[in-house]
């Protein structure tokens, strides 16, 4: 029963046909993330204008259809928002996936959040956490423009 | 042989797992223990603990003979010639890292060139890649065939006039290939060349015997042999052991401590420096006794049965591609499903109670080779039972639905 609540129809299908899964040529800030434990790798790419807003957002990896899926619908979300509310919005969906019940972010309308929503299955599974938040972990550290691959832990 | 019987020596299929039965399909991960060796580590602690080889009271000399018995059970249980090459080590991780540690110190040249293959485990690997960084060493790698086998002709073929040491495992905790530890022993000691063996794997499920296998040392990781967890047994020829320098420094390995000089201990105290898994040590003379009570041969059997449904139930499910497929073959079903990633199978399959694995199973080299970032692995041990392969595969077929396949 739970299991139909982690794959939802919205995450199978994010998860089978990614949204922005490729490069921007012509990327200003990335950052790499991996998962030791599993093997899951995502790269992720930004372009960022002079007011720091996001003109263009991408990824490449290899992952579940949950780490998949959450990249798909991250770089759906992101892009048009400056790097302020990015980054609230990351804050926001880690603190939904750790214990909040529900998104708080003005910077999310009902659509989006109806959409994000769809990870919070995840919850029930503490093991998968991780592929859902690697690449939104990864997302700030291109902000941060941090060398460092980010690992995911529980 | 009564599997149910043997089943019910395991307390955890007493349990319910998330309101399931539990198909356990992970031991080539780590096996569940029986009851004898839960109770062992019980009845230690409660009525005889004792830190062992250092006082004189009662206790202390009871314990250290229950921990020397259980070397003596290893040396048996594995035809060892002398009880001095039996080891107890944390793992098997640390039996290889002393090997390669020790060898590093005072045998491997800058230049030297170590041999292993695209199956091993990460355990062996890294550890010869530290010499490879601090001795300058360069590792070899056997290929792998089309069947996820290292054959005996791909050995000779990556032997060079530098090989020095060929390190290799009994059997492959991904596509299950046995390999032909003997021959290829035989091949190396004819030109000189050292022979490690990861017995991870072969310990569990296969026969043990150091003086036919010849090689000069053999890993064993308990947990996996039905054992304690923090334990493994370092099996190393009695000339390697006495030539090669103490791994790690302290208590219980010395002989004599000056300030300007120290003499360390005989065998096998040289290389089992402070307290050990004194309990783990003593409740796998348990697991031991477990496995003789069967037969290392009617395992065998069992789990050849098993493999071989196995892999006739998958191959019959389209969409589920296997992994290798070696005429030697071990008690591993690694696959993988056309559209549906390992952690999500492996997710799915858990909510029937189906224990797998998903991952690279510490394998990256492999599955680089084989152009996949990870695989499903389902494992058997000896309280498995076809039913358990007939609910893992209604389980994949469940996978594909969930997925719209």
């Amino acid at each position: 029963m739970n299991l139909k609540e982690l794959y939802q129809e919205i995450i199978l299908e994010h998860g089978k046909n990614p949204r922005n899964l490729r490069k921007t040529e012509d990327f200003n800030r990335n950052a790499k993330g991996n998962n030791p434990l599993c093997g899951d790798n995502v790269h992720v790419y930004l372009k960022l204008n002079g007011q720091k807003i996001v003109e263009d957002i991408s990824f490449e990896g290899s992952g579940c259809a949950i780490s998949m899926a959450s990249a798909s619908i991250m770089t759906d979300l992101i892009k048009g928002k400056n790097e302020h509310e990015a980054k609230e919005i990351v804050e926001d969906f880690l603190g939904m996936i750790k214990e909040n019940p529900e998104l708080k972010s003005e910077n999310l309308d009902e659509d989006e959040k109806t959409k994000l929503m769809c990870l919070s299955g995840v919850k029930q599974y503490p093991m998968r956490v991780k592929c859902a938040t690697l690449s939104w972990h990864t997302l700030v550290s291109a902000f941060d423009e941090r060398k460092e691959e980010v690992k995911t832990e529980n | 042989m009564n599997i149910n019987q043997i089943k019910k020596e395991f307390p955890i299929f007493d349990e319910k797992i998330q309101n399931n039965d539990l198909v356990y399909l992970d031991s080539a991960n780590s096996s569940q223990k029986p009851k004898v060796v839960v109770d062992r580590i019980n009845e230690f602690y409660t009525k005889q603990f004792s830190n062992v080889g250092r006082s004189v009271h009662y206790l202390a000399v009871a314990a250290t003979n229950l921990y020397e018995n259980t070397r003596t059970s290893v040396q048996k249980y594995i035809n060892a010639k002398d009880k001095n090459e039996i080891v107890f080590t944390k793992g098997a991780t640390e039996a290889l890292n002393l090997v390669a540690n020790t060898l590093g110190q005072s045998y491997l040249q800058e230049g030297d060139e170590v041999l292993i293959t695209e199956l091993e485990h990460h355990s062996n690997y890294v550890p010869w890649h530290f010499l490879r960084k601090s001795k300058n060493i360069k590792i070899n790698f056997a290929e792998i065939n089309e069947e996820g086998e290292i054959t005996l002709e791909e050995i000779e073929k990556k032997i060079t006039p530098k090989t020095r040491l060929i390190s290799i495992t009994h059997l492959s905790n991904v596509t299950g290939a046995i390999l032909p530890v003997k021959e290829i022993t035989q091949l190396a000691h004819s030109k000189g060349i050292i022979v490690v063996v990861d017995g991870c794997q072969g310990a569990p499920h296969l026969k043990l015997d150091m003086q036919e296998l010849d090689c000069d040392f053999y890993a064993i990781s308990c947990h996996k042999m039905y054992g304690p967890t923090g334990l493994g047994v370092l099996y190393g020829k009695k000339k390697w052991l006495e030539e090669l320098p103490p791994y790690q420094g302290g208590g219980g390995m010395i002989n004599e401590v000056k300030k300007d000089r120290i003499s360390y201990g005989e065998l096998p105290n040289k290389y089992e420096a402070g307290t050990m898994a004194t309990a783990q040590v003593i409740a796998f003379d348990q697991s031991i006794k477990f496995l003789e009570s069967i037969g290392i041969e009617n395992v065998m059997k069992h789990e050849a049965e098993l493999v071989e449904y196995g892999q006739e139930l998958l191959q019959k499910n389209n969409s589920v591609k296997l992994i290798g497929n070696p005429k030697n073959k071990g008690g591993v079903l690694s696959f993988t499903i056309e559209g549906v990633h390992p952690h999500d199978i492996a997710t799915i399959l858990d909510e029937d109670g189906v224990a797998i694995r998903a991952g690279h199973h510490c394998c990256q080299i492999l599955h680089d080779k084989l152009n996949i970032p990870a695989s499903a692995r389902a494992s058997v041990g000896i309280y498995n039972t076809k039913e358990d392969l007939d609910q893992l595969n209604e389980s994949i077929k469940n996978c594909k639905k969930i997925f719209n396949l």
